[in-house]
């Protein structure tokens, strides 16, 4: 794992009309690490990764990514955005193309490459979250929640990001569906990829995130080791949290 | 002679009149709705995603347009026009009235199947790196554009029916010609039965194209079927 820092977030406020959504974030991540953020739902969570793509724009507040500071109104955004994926809780999938269209479409009209290069490329990531060439030709519609999930994945790390961010990628799955997300999401981190996590699978946080960031409020209160974190979290706000998660964990 | 012998007897007696004028209400009408996918596209586009002003612009065109009767949209374009030296036939006057007036409403309808496309895709779009214009080009409209099959389908059949206006101007379309044989044979209901068979053969015809089309190009999941 590199130490070179890809992202630094810092001091980042944002407001949704009255409502302050973050109040302050400092969060610095290396290159190779993988992060897991958890907390309470409205805490901030899915805005932060908003604002690091800019799919939200932050109110104040710096982010640098990739050494270049992409706060400053003066970048391309687009450029950043084609080094960020992104994986969302609906999977968001291009309901009108196909699984293998969904991954080439950045490829070709992001990145320009001729459409077979794109289809290799697709292709490659398709396989490598598990999608077969059966599947290469369903819509959306005919693939289950799993599936759609990682064909997402697939087509977010198809362009080659820096940085993957995935905002509850398996909150909207079936039980039995969350582990064949997961298992890939793990994967990844273990090739060294840079993520950042927001998740309720305390499970993954602990298995596979170098590092833990509870917010609550808008806030980053506690940060570390994910042991420690999630099982030994020293402020009582993340004690209250984390034993709710963990109670639902022993009931099922 | 019997009602059957009667319309058989104008069939023979005026086919070729009737069929040029039907084919002249289906030219007026195809047309229109023509013009009005033309303008009425990119008129939704800049009025959602366009500068303020340009939107301010294109839905006061609309309300205006959606205000007024075609009528005297039609007898604007044919009399009025003429005293600011602009002097268009009939058939033209006909074609760009019904054009313009399609235009608008043909906004309105892309307008909604635009709106309806989750924004979520939206978000999805951008997230890869696409630019505005590259995500409305290659997930907006595409999604957009089958959500709208039935509202423009609508607007087909309407402009079949309603290309008759251009009878006021003294276009030889259906309506026309089917006047001027009443009036020579006094066989009124009898011609204006030849006249709404036409139309309502024509209707069933592009509402089965319609269908056909939206099948041809649905996908599974995107359209509720049946639903704007």
């Amino acid at each position: 794992m590199g130490d070179e820092k890809i992202l630094i977030i810092e001091d980042l406020h944002k407001y949704y009309g009255k409502h302050h959504i973050l109040k302050g974030v400092n969060l610095q991540v290396d290159e190779g690490e993988t992060v897991v953020v958890i907390g309470p739902s409205g805490s901030g969570k899915s805005t932060l990764l908003r604002c690091i793509n800019l799919l939200v724009k932050p109110d104040r507040g710096r982010i640098i990514f990739d050494n270049e500071e992409i706060t400053s109104g003066k970048i391309d955004v687009r450029k950043v955005r084609e080094k960020i994926g992104f994986v969302f809780q609906h999977f968001n999938l291009f309901l009108h193309l196909t699984a293998i269209e969904n991954v080439m479409l950045g490829l070709t009209k992001v990145k320009k490459y001729p459409e077979e290069k794109a289809r290799k490329i697709a292709e490659e990531a398709l396989l490598s979250v598990g999608i077969t060439e059966e599947l290469w030709g369903k819509y959306p519609a005919q693939l289950s929640g799993g599936q759609q999930q990682r064909v997402a994945i697939a087509r977010a790390i198809a362009m080659e990001p820096k940085l993957l961010l995935f905002d509850e990628p398996t909150s909207a799955l079936d039980p039995e569906l969350i582990g064949e997300v997961l298992k890939v999401m793990e994967k990844l981190a273990n090739e060294g990829r840079t993520m950042i996590v927001v998740t309720h699978e305390i499970g993954f946080a602990l298995k596979t995130a170098d590092r833990v960031v509870f917010i609550d409020d808008g806030r980053i209160v506690e940060e570390g080791k994910p042991e420690d974190v999630i099982l030994n979290p020293r402020t009582e706000r993340a004690k209250r949290f984390l034993s709710s998660i963990k109670e639902l964990y022993r009931l099922e | 002679m019997g009602f059957i012998d009667e319309v058989a007897y104008l069939v023979s007696m005026y086919g070729s009149d009737l069929l040029n004028a039907m084919l002249l209400t289906l030219v007026i009408a195809f047309t229109g709705f023509t013009i009005g996918i033309i303008l009425g596209l990119p008129a939704s586009l800049g009025r959602i995603y366009g500068p303020k002003p340009l939107g301010a612009v294109i839905a006061s065109y609309i309300e205006l347009i959606r205000g007024t009767p075609m009528i005297v949209q039609l007898f604007l374009v044919y009399y009025a026009l003429p005293i600011i030296g602009v002097k268009l036939d009939a058939f033209t006057s006909s074609i760009i009235a019904i054009g313009l007036n399609s235009a608008a409403y043909q906004a309105e309808y892309f307008r909604m199947a635009f709106g309806a496309v989750p924004r979520e895709q939206w978000e999805a779009a951008l997230s890869i790196g696409l630019s505005k214009w590259s995500a409305l080009l290659n997930v907006i409209i595409p999604q957009g554009i089958r959500i709208v099959i039935p509202a423009l389908t609508n607007e087909s059949i309407y402009l079949l029916k309603y290309s008759s206006i251009a009878y006021f101007v003294t276009v030889p379309e259906t309506v026309y010609v089917s006047k001027v044989i009443g009036a020579k044979t006094l066989l009124h209901i009898q011609i204006y039965s030849v006249t709404a068979v036409f139309y309502v053969l024509m209707t069933l015809i592009l509402t089965t194209l319609a269908r056909r089309l939206e099948e041809k190009i649905s996908i599974p999941g995107l359209v509720v079927k049946g639903r704007v």
